[in-house]
């Protein structure tokens, strides 16, 4: 059971983002996937999901085998694949319990009972120590950054998808809500699923032990390691590995 | 015999009427309403018979709900009236003026000059049953006192007056339907609305419009008036209509007066809707909030535009106004004209409007989430009206609103998917 991307090549408004990428997650994986702005890893994210603003011109996608190059956003979530978005969409007029249940239905063959729902809902806000009240609140309308993050993670953990994609949903967390986000990824690691966590800084993977660590730059992945080359990274900043791949291309 | 002060206006008006030309109405330069396919002269008031029943339509849209009062009127004719709590008077407004000659002498179109127009005087010269409510000092009313416009025959012509006096301290609930079945042919219904509104009052007031699939025009002219420390809420919604012309007018006329005007519309096919309403402060320490919303599917058209209007002397007025359509329709055309008349100083006023389509971030998101395309439209736009929806304050009409929105949109779902795909792919 992996997450397969095969040379994938991206462009956004005629402008080529990703030049091949290559990468594999499988089930029971942690990987991240590092590098400085404008490196390409949004692009990834966002392709892997299927944006529309995202035209792949090359490469594959597979999740557990099938194609899902082509397959438009819905599909690839029903399929097992799930997106933590850097900057959700704000819904109005839909609250956050109405749109999880729409979301949990949507994989399912029979809608999910109330009583069901309401129990895991609780179980799983309880873990992301989220009050009550959040759920009627229309979702990501007037949220702090903060709220949108530990939203993300409730429908995470919620959907239980087979892959995950974390988009930089570290970025703009104050330490206490990171640690909240970071022990929500962790209660939802397991030999079932594959997480990719996209991030800017290492801080995250201080809480969120890595099993691989990619770097990108300039849309391609330059460098791949354990979780020691983030340590690495932290260490000696993106310009260390500008400079390397720089020598090597020389 | 009716007293002379409705033979009179009568008289005046079918003068205005006689005089005037079949109206064109303009705004902004392009957007034109005209009645040119209207045969007015084809229309005649239809008169009925009482109803021992109620028609289904009127019970499908009412639905169980206890009411205080009820009065349906077919065509020309009130065919049923139910006046359950005894703290009101609610009867035909010729009954009205027979029984109660003072009392509506006193207000009886006190803000509905008959000259207005040619379609508000054929509503003076000709209308005919008519609707009166009154609710007494310091009565509270608790149950919805209901009024129901019923067309159902193609060539009828349906002149409307309601006139409604909620007196001090008293607080109701006045709910106005406007019903057609699918008729094949024309119809018209030209009405008057005035609600006043007397110190320290409360009214939840609704409108809701739907005539059906059948070419009704419905020309009306709607005014309330709410003095001193008096609130009116005032829901109008449009959810169908071949030819639409309103004028909805609401005057905080005294110091402490404050409404709350929320609206919403849903034009499908070749619907025609052109409203305007006016947020009038006459005097200084008066509030208002208007949101009105909007969405266009097929080849409609909508035209909004909402006037806030201050006038001279009308000091420390706190009032908002909002607007927001949605297109839903590469063939639908519209637009949310707000607009500010401020004639004096130290007043907060503020208005804005958005004339959108659908966000494809947001489609993006809940398709990622599961959900279909078609599913994730319908979603968003169920979602856009909701929030209005939410200031209703009354559940019965909320769930009527929801239920015919969602079937709107469950009809249109193949376009609108269709547009929003299209859209997506350039």
């Amino acid at each position: 059971m992996t997450l397969e991307i095969q040379n994938l090549h991206v462009r956004v408004e005629e402008r080529e983002i990703l030049h091949g990428v290559d990468l594999v997650v499988k089930r029971g994986e942690t990987h991240a996937l590092m590098g400085p702005n404008g490196s390409g890893k949004s692009t990834l994210a966002n392709s892997l999901m299927g944006n529309p603003s995202y035209e792949i011109t090359e490469g594959k996608i597979l999740l557990n085998g099938e194609d899902l190059t082509e397959a438009d956003p819905d599909e690839r979530a029903r399929a097992g694949l799930f997106m933590a978005f850097q900057y959700p969409a704000t819904i109005p007029g839909v609250s956050v319990a109405n749109f999880l249940r729409m979301a949990m239905n949507a994989k399912r063959e029979e809608p999910i009972k109330v009583k069901e729902f309401g129990a895991l809902l609780k179980e799983n806000m309880d873990l992301l120590r989220i009050d009550r009240a959040f759920t009627s609140r229309y979702l990501n309308e007037g949220f702090s950054g903060g709220e949108k993050k530990r939203a993300e993670i409730l429908q995470l953990a919620m959907l239980q998808p087979d892959f995950a994609v974390l988009d930089e949903t570290d970025s703009g967390l104050d330490i206490d809500a990171l640690r909240i986000v970071a022990d929500g990824v962790n209660a939802m690691t397991s030999d079932e699923r594959g997480f990719l966590i996209i991030t800017h800084y290492t801080r995250i993977l201080g809480y969120v032990r890595p099993d691989f660590v990619h770097i990108m730059l300039n849309g391609r992945i330059v460098r791949e390691g354990g979780a020691e080359l983030a340590d690495e990274l932290e260490e000696k900043g993106y310009e260390w590995v500008r400079e390397e791949v720089g020598a090597g291309a020389s | 015999m009716p007293p002379k002060f409705v033979e009179d206006r009568r008289k005046a008006a079918l003068e205005v009427f006689e005089s005037e030309p079949l109206p064109t109405w303009r705004r902004s330069g392009f957007w034109t309403t005209t009645v040119r396919k209207l045969q007015l002269d084809e229309l005649e008031p239809r008169r009925y018979e009482p109803l021992a029943e109620l028609p289904e339509i009127v019970r499908d849209h009412l639905g169980d709900e206890e009411h205080a009062a009820l009065v349906v009127q077919r065509g020309a004719s009130i065919v049923y009236s139910d006046v359950s709590d005894p703290g009101v008077t609610v009867m035909s407004l010729e009954q009205a003026v027979e029984e109660h000659p003072e009392l509506v002498e006193w207000y009886f179109a006190k803000r509905l000059p008959y000259d207005e127009g040619k379609f508000p005087a054929a509503t003076a010269a000709f209308w005919t049953g008519g609707v009166f409510i009154h609710v007494p000092k310091n009565v509270q009313v608790e149950k919805p006192i209901q009024v129901v416009w019923l067309i159902d025959e193609p060539g009828t012509a349906q002149y409307a007056h309601t006139l409604a006096v909620v007196e001090e301290l008293a607080e109701c609930k006045i709910r106005e339907y406007c019903l057609a079945p699918r008729i094949e042919g024309q119809a018209l219904h030209a009405g008057a609305f005035e609600l006043y509104a007397l110190p320290g009052s409360h009214v939840n007031l609704a409108h809701y419009q739907d005539w059906g699939t059948g070419e009704v025009y419905d020309i009306s002219t709607k005014r309330v008036e709410i003095r001193r420390d008096a609130q009116v809420k005032w829901v109008p919604v449009h959810l169908g209509g071949h030819m639409t012309k309103q004028t909805l007018d609401i005057i905080t006329a005294e110091q402490g007066s404050d409404m709350r005007h929320t609206g919403m519309y849903f034009t499908e096919r070749e619907e025609h809707l052109d409203l305007f309403t006016s947020d009038k402060h006459e005097e200084g320490h008066t509030t208002g909030d208007t949101v009105w919303k909007g969405a266009l599917t097929g080849d409609s058209r909508a035209s909004y535009e909402g006037l806030i209007h201050i006038v001279p002397g009308a000091q420390e007025t706190d009032t908002y106004l909002q607007t927001h359509q949605m297109l839903l329709s590469p063939k639908a055309k519209g637009d949310a004209i707000p607009s500010l008349i401020v004639e004096t100083d130290n007043v907060k006023a503020s208005h804005g409007g958005t004339v959108g389509e659908l966000d494809e971030e947001q489609i993006f998101y809940m398709m990622s989430r599961g959900l279909s395309r078609t599913e994730a439209v319908r979603v968003l736009v169920e979602g856009y009206f909701e929030e209005v929806v939410q200031r209703l304050e009354d559940p019965g009409l909320e769930a009527l609103i929801r239920r015919r929105i969602a079937e709107k949109l469950r009809g249109a779902e193949a376009q609108v998917a269709e547009f929003v795909a299209g859209r997506a792919e350039t």
